[in-house]
């Protein structure tokens, strides 16, 4: 069959060669390939003939009138590719344009946004077009292009507006930056997150998300990503780490208004959560405390290993002690509870809505957008609000100067983000690692209702009178009263004037800026635990300035008929500013209810300052060179002055050389299936400069102690020799399509050696430094990228098309510091640490494992625990083997369906849930039957009916073990009687990652309202189903924060929620 | 058309010289580049002594390890769990980084203020060096062999390992020299010294008192070397309770003292009185238990299995004099140095006074330290299982058995003082993941970042293991 499909393409792209002259109208209707719909607006001249055009009505068709020669039409349409169609014996054309991104020739945006035919790169850039990042209506530009992109690794976290790791061919930096560097027509955006270092290592805190959030997914026309260091090396400096490249709409001709209007719903993936054990209530033991004879539950204990549920058995629960509960004072029987902690989620319910007029004319164009997005989380008291307001404008002054403006004002206002890590703001701890079976969460609800007060089921020793809250809050209280509040406000854009000096030269003056002010705001309301810190308030102010000052000189010439030239020489100054100021009220809150850093028990402790100043000035040029527009010869250089590092030292060249070969344009006459065909290979050395600050030595102040003024030093050695890491990549790649660019392929093998790292080497602390800066060590990525597209079906009616990207990225430390085979870069609760070994990936993780003998584990003499190494065994690697999407598309008239599924195979993450909440008896293994069919729980006895648990394992003699131990608290099943290596799983998933289902109404309906060009409506899901995953009762993506750090370990992980939403398109 | 090639060209080069006069740009305006070197010594101190009194289960499990205490709903370090908090490594850090380097930068930067005398900088580098020996004391009793000679020098990433008996030498002369150097009619650290205010005088008989306790430290191996410290340390050692080298910790955070933090402001009830030790003081019927703990319920003193999961309210809390932010902590008290000289008799060094005398005083002083009067001492002593000449046991154990109960608020001291002289008996719990620690493993980070040295290093000591003796643990 395929062979047959294979003879008759070839047949009919025969046929088509022959051309007729004469002169005649030719009409037709010209549709969107994808959805099969007319497109209205669409450009057509006859080639060769710019003045003899037309343009399609709003149903797509069009008709024109073609002199004698005309041997072919041009079809071109924003948005979509160029295509011609040749004048043939019939007077009807009728065409399906499609999207650009599936073009090969298309154009494509570039480093500095220079502009180039796909033709002339030579290296590895994937673009993406607005439509599909927005499809599923995700709010967040970045996650939307989650399993898009082969070699784009992007790593969301479940909490509401959290941080999503972007990283581009995998990390390259030990200590620095991984991230991808963004850069909305022209700004560079920041993409850190300003995270604490606690939070990202698994301590309490809040994930405030990254400042990528920032950008309005529906006024982005394309996404470019440029992968490797060849693509990015104008970038010199900050070029390490690939970019995303996002161009925004322009004002289209005439006036335009769209409007999308969007809700989903969600509600959380149980798959993803804990499930617990109905059998047996609180307690770290079998007993209950007594309150004048009655039995009383041990409240204080955060676990449940207690005594088995009893309905006939009445106990004095928490609730006995809460004034205002119906069970105040009342033994209540002792059963499970009803409503376990996954009926603490709600559905939640996020609104998107954004409308967007634009116009122009031959002088210029303009564009005003506004989003509003409201999205509101599955646990109480949660919501993010993102406002953006967006303009740009363009204007010709005269024939030879063009002048532009672009401004970007949002305002991200988060009230109530989820707790992450691990602490008692995180109730996802609570839930999976510290909870008592018999309480209810409805009930706690109903208690913190009567008085807003810290209602908690953990009171210290309610017997004794001591009503505090021990380790946890009432749930409801840490939502309502524990909140954070943050606002971000931020403002991005740039006004560039270009002047054509003649035809070949012309010259861009660009200034842009990105400026933000953020705050947050913390607290820990009176009557709070204060196990791990007394009632609080802190705030953080931040501001962050970035400036550059660009001038570019373009030019483009062909040489002769053989040779073309296309070239930039330019310069970047870029200045950037970061202040910030916190301050925490010190030793409690005086008075309830009152968040100020006034309302502080002890004197308050001078707020912490930092103010740092950055400033880069470069040097660049590019040229390329290309041969009959076959061969592509690419070169650039890029000189950074850097003031992060001293004179002498502070100036680096970063080169790049690229060559491209299009073989199919000496095909087309032998093997004309071949609709294209490109071989590239390219070489580049990039660069990513010091951390500020990292040269010079510093004190630290403390608080004086009476009259003693404190000082010490810092535990980080600064190095004033320190010199720029530099990145040396190559890559080499594939790209063709064949059958009238029915199906496609594009591979890239590249490789990246990343040396000179700068490093915070951990050294002995007996050196009196914990760490100290050096360049030394180098990492290296190497990796194939494979990405492909089959259109199986193409009808008049229904188009199929399949599209697919794997990445497979190895990572290895290569090497470190003299004689140093191992640095720590993180450790965790647990004895846990991500670390950089010698000839392993980066992150490994490292902690206690089993020892094993004859394969296998051994147990203790007393058989009560195994026996463990010590915590530098390597557990795991959270590097995944391989990455993978597919997205289908199916259209049918009106109707497209997409959905995507996402896939990661391999890496590992550690589960502290499972390794505490094991030990805590929540899950149901710990509470089944054991090898006797008895329950496991009930006392050991060494008789038939005996309880307790014989480990699996040898004893040190090898022999099996035999001996039969009771499965008590802190037992067997969770930390003390395992090591880590019991909790670290396999983070495979294969995930239904992204669904929509579209409909375009006919145009036939709308027209009867006139003015409404088209409406579409879609439903539209996300995260659907995970299809597979090995991680019990957790998401294997979840992680802590984005950048280094927490990468392949989980504390508190939150559940993943499965959204579905309803969106409106209406155009104008 | 050239005009504007030639504008934007030497704009271009305008642009880039810019960067060379920003020097600026890499300054940190918000830290200070410069401080006085009394400040860093300050430091030493404040550091040095929350280290030794906290009871942190991430850096100090002392007060377990020699069964003062039990815990409660989490057991794992009285279980000698030292992997999973890697309090072994928070030990190792706060000595070498919070103490030892700041004294090291101290001392370099003692000579650059310009306003102090010779005489007084001199004073003022003998006090950093006295501290400075007691922390190299404090991690040679913990670990054994560990960095020394090239320690404290961040060229040397990797510093080697030396014999702990060698710095013990090392340690006797640095004291001396210390000690010779201290000129009580100079001024010393002033107010930057917490602990005595610039006292010199003061700080003459603390470094003796530490000479004492060095000296009967390594008594059991190297007995001459003791004797001769000893004697020459014996008469300028602390003659009362108010002589005692300690720390007055304040009410606000963050300079409170740790275990304040961890009893009281954590709300949390982690900690209550072990069986073996609250028994003992029942036993005694000693005054000092109305201090140490409060009662259980029914009145009395009850200490709790230990190493078990116990129940807070079964058993005696700690004390409620512990619960005090302001609490000082203690580094080196005169009941303590009464001890010593009642050990140094037996033991046949010329300190002066009996065996007896020294004993009733150590005795006395430290139930006047808990707030006892001497009426309760005189008592307590006329006991015939506490008078010297009655109670049970050899030399060791009658005065192990009272030091044990005397050093209560120095939890780090204690351990060391049962590791030496084997008294009291204790016993490990029965879901022990080890034997009862006589030393601590060294850090995870030495094992990753100084692996060869401390590789060289757990061979010479007899393995890294919590069962290696230290030189001087001969019994």
């Amino acid at each position: 069959m395929r062979k047959h499909l294979f003879w008759v393409i070839l047949l009919l792209a025969g046929l088509c060669q022959q051309a007729w002259a004469q002169d005649r109208s030719i009409s037709g209707k010209i549709t969107d390939r994808n959805n099969g719909q007319g497109l209205p607006g669409v450009t057509i001249i006859v080639k060769g003939m710019p003045t003899v055009g037309t343009s399609t009505n709003a149903d797509g068709v069009f008709s024109l009138s073609v002199p004698s020669t005309a041997t072919s039409l041009v079809f071109s349409f924003v948005g979509y590719a160029t295509q011609e169609a040749p004048i043939t014996g019939s007077n009807t054309i009728n065409l399906a344009l499609a999207t650009d991104t599936k073009q090969l020739n298309e154009v494509v945006v570039t480093a500095l946004n220079v502009e180039r035919s796909r033709n002339s790169l030579a290296y590895s850039a994937t673009q993406i077009d607005g439509s599909e990042v927005t499809q599923a209506r995700n709010p967040s530009a970045v996650n939307g292009l989650s399993g898009k992109v082969a070699g784009l690794a992007i790593t969301q976290s479940n909490t509401l507006g959290g941080s999503s790791n972007v990283v581009i061919r995998g990390s390259k930096s030990l200590f620095g930056n991984n991230q991808a560097l963004f850069v909305i027509d022209g700004v560079p955006i920041s993409n850190a997150n300003t995270n604490s270092n606690a939070q990202q290592t698994g301590g309490s805190g809040y994930d405030y998300g990254n400042a990528a959030s920032d950008i309005n997914p529906d006024d982005i026309a394309t996404t470019t990503v440029l992968k490797g260091a060849a693509a990015t090396a104008l970038y010199g400096e900050r070029a390490a780490n690939g970019v995303i490249l996002i161009t925004t709409k322009k004002g289209r001709k005439g006036l335009n208004v769209t409007v999308n209007s969007g809700i989903t719903a969600g509600r959380i993936d149980k798959s993803t959560f804990i499930k617990y054990q109905k059998q047996y209530g609180a307690g770290y033991g079998e007993y209950f405390n007594d309150d004048n004879g009655t039995p009383v539950a041990p409240t204080a204990d955060d676990a449940s290993y207690g005594i088995k549920f009893d309905p006939t058995l009445n106990v004095l629960q928490w609730d006995a002690y809460t004034p205002g509960s119906p069970n105040f004072g009342k033994a209540t029987p002792w059963v499970a509870a009803a409503n376990d902690p996954s009926t603490f989620f709600k559905t939640s319910v996020s609104t998107l809505n954004s409308i967007t007029i634009d116009g122009g004319n031959d002088q210029g164009n303009f564009k005003i957008g506004y989003t509003n997005n409201v999205e509101r989380g599955v646990i109480p008291n949660s919501k993010v609000i993102k406002d953006i307001l967006n303009f740009s404008a363009a204007l010709n002054l005269t024939p030879k100067l063009t002048t532009s403006a672009t401004v970007n004002f949002s305002r991200t206002s988060g009230l109530g983000r989820y707790g992450t890590g691990y602490g008692s703001e995180n109730l996802m701890t609570n839930f999976r690692q510290w909870w008592q079976t018999n309480v209810d969460i409805k009930e706690q609800e109903n208690a913190y209702n009567y008085a807003n007060q810290n209602a908690t089921w953990n009171l210290a020793s309610p017997e004794t009178g001591n009503n505090a809250a021990i380790y946890w809050n009432n749930p409801y209280f840490v939502r309502y009263q524990n909140y954070e509040n943050d606002t971000r406000y931020r403002t991005f854009g740039n006004v560039v004037a270009t002047y054509k000096a003649t035809d070949w030269f012309n010259v861009l003056g660009r200034v842009t800026l990105d400026s933000y002010d953020e705050m947050q705001e913390e607290r820990a309301a009176l009557g709070s635990t204060t196990a791990s810190y007394p009632s609080y308030y802190s705030r953080y102010n931040r501001t962050y300035r970035e400036i550059n000052y660009d001038l570019i000189g373009n030019f483009k010439k062909d040489i002769n008929e053989n040779f073309s030239f296309q070239g930039l020489i330019g310069a970047n100054m870029r200045r950037q500013y970061i202040k910030s100021i916190f301050a925490s009220t010190n030793g409690g809150l005086a008075l309830p209810n009152l968040y100020a850093l006034t309302n502080t028990v002890s004197p308050l402790i001078a707020p912490t300052e930092t103010d740092v100043s950055i400033g880069v000035d470069g040097l660049f040029a590019n040229a390329t060179f290309g041969y009959r527009n076959r061969v592509f010869l690419d070169l650039t250089a890029r000189r950074d002055k850097s003031t992060t590092l001293i004179l002498a030292n502070n100036t680096f060249i970063y080169p790049s050389v690229s060559l491209g070969y299009v073989f199919s344009e000496g095909l087309r006459d032998i093997a004309p299936w071949v609709s294209y065909g490109k071989v590239r290979a390219n070489y580049a050395e990039v660069g990513q400069g010091a951390n500020p600050l990292s040269l010079y030595d510093y004190y630290i102040q403390s608080p004086a102690l009476g009259a003693a003024a404190i000082a010490r030093l810092p535990l980080t050695k600064n190095n004033q020799d320190l010199v720029p890491e530099r990145t040396r990549s190559g890559e080499v790649g594939i790209e063709t399509a064949f059958l009238n660019s029915r199906v496609g392929l594009e591979a890239t093998y590249y490789q990246q050696n990343t040396i000179n790292q700068i490093i915070p080497l951990r050294v002995s602390t007996a050196s009196g430094y914990s760490a100290r800066y050096v360049n030394s060590g180098e990492v290296r990525n190497r990796g194939i990228e494979i990405t492909g597209f089959v259109v199986p079906v193409q009808t008049e009616n229904f188009t199929w098309r399949l599209s697919a990207n794997w990445t497979r990225n190895r990572n290895e430390v290569l090497s470190l510091f003299n004689g140093v085979d191992n640095i720590v870069l993180a450790t965790y609760q647990g004895g846990i640490s991500s670390n950089a070994t010698v000839g392993q990936a980066f992150g490994s993780l490292r902690g206690s494992d089993y020892t094993y003998l004859n394969g296998q584990k051994v147990v203790n003499a007393s058989g009560t625990a195994y026996v463990m190494t010590n915590s530098s065994a390597v557990i795991g690697n959270p590097n995944p083997n391989w990455r993978g999407g597919v997205t289908n598309t199916l259209t049918y008239k009106g109707l497209a369906l997409t959905f995507l599924v996402d896939v990661r195979q391999g890496g590992q993450v550690f589960s502290l849930d499972r390794y505490y909440g094991l030990a805590g008896g929540l899950q149901p293994e710990t509470a089944g039957l054991n090898d006797l069919g008895n329950p496991s729980r009930d006392a050991v006895t060494n008789t038939a009916a005996s309880g307790g648990i014989i480990l699996p394992g040898v004893k040190a003699d090898g022999t099996p073990n035999t001996t039969r131990v009771a499965n008590d608290a802190s037992g067997l099943y969770g930390y003390g009687a395992n090591p880590n290596a019991g909790f670290v799983y396999d983070a495979s998933f294969v995930k239904l990652r992204e669904a929509s289902l579209g409909y375009t109404f006919p145009s036939t309906l709308t027209n009867r309202f006139g003015f409404v060009k088209g409406v579409t409506l879609s439903i539209v899901g996300r995260n659907l189903w995970i299809i597979h995953k090995n991680l019990p009762d957790a998401d294997p993506e979840e992680g802590l924060s984005s950048g280094n750090l927490g990468q392949g370990y989980q504390s508190g992980s939150y559940p993943l929620t499965r959204t579905l939403g309803a969106n409106l398109r209406l155009s104008f | 058309m050239k005009k504007a090639i030639v504008f934007s060209l030497s704009t271009l080069l305008l642009a880039t010289g810019c960067v060379d006069k920003l020097t600026e740009y890499n300054v940190d305006i918000k830290n200070p580049a410069a401080v006085p070197g009394v400040s860093l010594f300050s430091n030493a101190e404040r550091t040095l002594t929350r280290t030794v009194v906290s009871t942190s289960v991430n850096l100090n499990p002392f007060r377990l390890y020699v069964q003062y205490w039990a815990q409660t709903s989490y057991p794992q370090e009285s279980r000698y769990d030292i992997n999973t908090r890697q309090l072994n490594r928070a030990f190792w850090d706060a000595l070498y980084t919070g103490s030892l380097s700041n004294l090291n930068e101290a001392k370099k930067l003692i000579p650059n203020n310009q306003f102090a005398s010779a005489a007084v900088q001199k004073n003022q580098q003998a006090c950093v060096e006295i501290l400075a020996v007691y922390t190299w004391k404090t991690l040679v009793d913990t670990y054994g062999n560990i960095p020394y000679s090239e320690a404290l020098d961040f060229n040397n990433a990797q510093p080697k390992y030396d014999d702990a008996k060698t710095i013990y030498a090392s340690l006797f002369t640095r004291l001396d020299a210390a000690l010779a150097a201290l000129d009580p009619s100079a001024a010393g650290m002033g107010s930057a010294d917490i602990f005595y205010n610039g006292n010199v005088a003061s700080w003459i008989k603390f470094g003796n008192s530490l000479k004492l306790r060095m000296a009967l430290t390594i008594a059991d191996d190297d007995a001459a070397k003791a004797a001769t410290a000893a004697t020459q340390a014996a008469p300028k050692v602390f003659t009362q309770v108010s002589d005692k080298a300690q720390l007055q910790f304040v009410s606000a955070p963050p300079n409170t003292n740790p275990l304040w933090e961890d009893l009281v402001q954590s709300g949390r009830y982690d900690f209550i009185g072990a069986s073996p030790f609250v028994n003992q003081l029942n036993a005694l019927n000693d005054p000092r238990r109305a201090s140490y703990f409060k009662t259980g319920p029914g009145g009395g003193y009850v200490g709790a299995p230990y190493g078990a999961l116990n129940k807070y309210g079964d058993f005696s809390a700690p004390g409620s004099r512990l619960e005090d932010p302001t609490l000082p902590g203690v580094l080196l008290s005169y009941s303590e140095v009464e001890f010593l000289l009642a050990e140094a008799v037996e033991r046949g060094i010329a300190v002066g006074g009996t065996a007896t005398s020294h004993y009733n005083a150590a005795v006395t002083a430290s139930i006047q330290e808990a707030g006892g009067s001497s009426a309760d001492a005189a008592t307590y002593l006329a006991q015939p299982s506490v008078a010297y000449a009655t109670a049970t046991g050899t030399y060791k154990q009658k005065i192990g058995i009272q030091k044990w109960i005397a050093l209560y608020d120095q939890p780090v001291v204690a351990w060391t003082e049962w590791r030496r002289l084997d008294s009291p008996s204790l016993v490990k719990p029965t879901r022990a993941v080890s034997e009862i620690p006589l030393r601590l493993p060294y850090p995870s980070t030495e094992l990753s970042l100084n692996g060869a040295n401390r590789e060289a290093a757990a061979a010479a000591i007899g393995g890294d293991r919590v069962t290696t003796r230290i030189f001087w643990d001969k019994f």
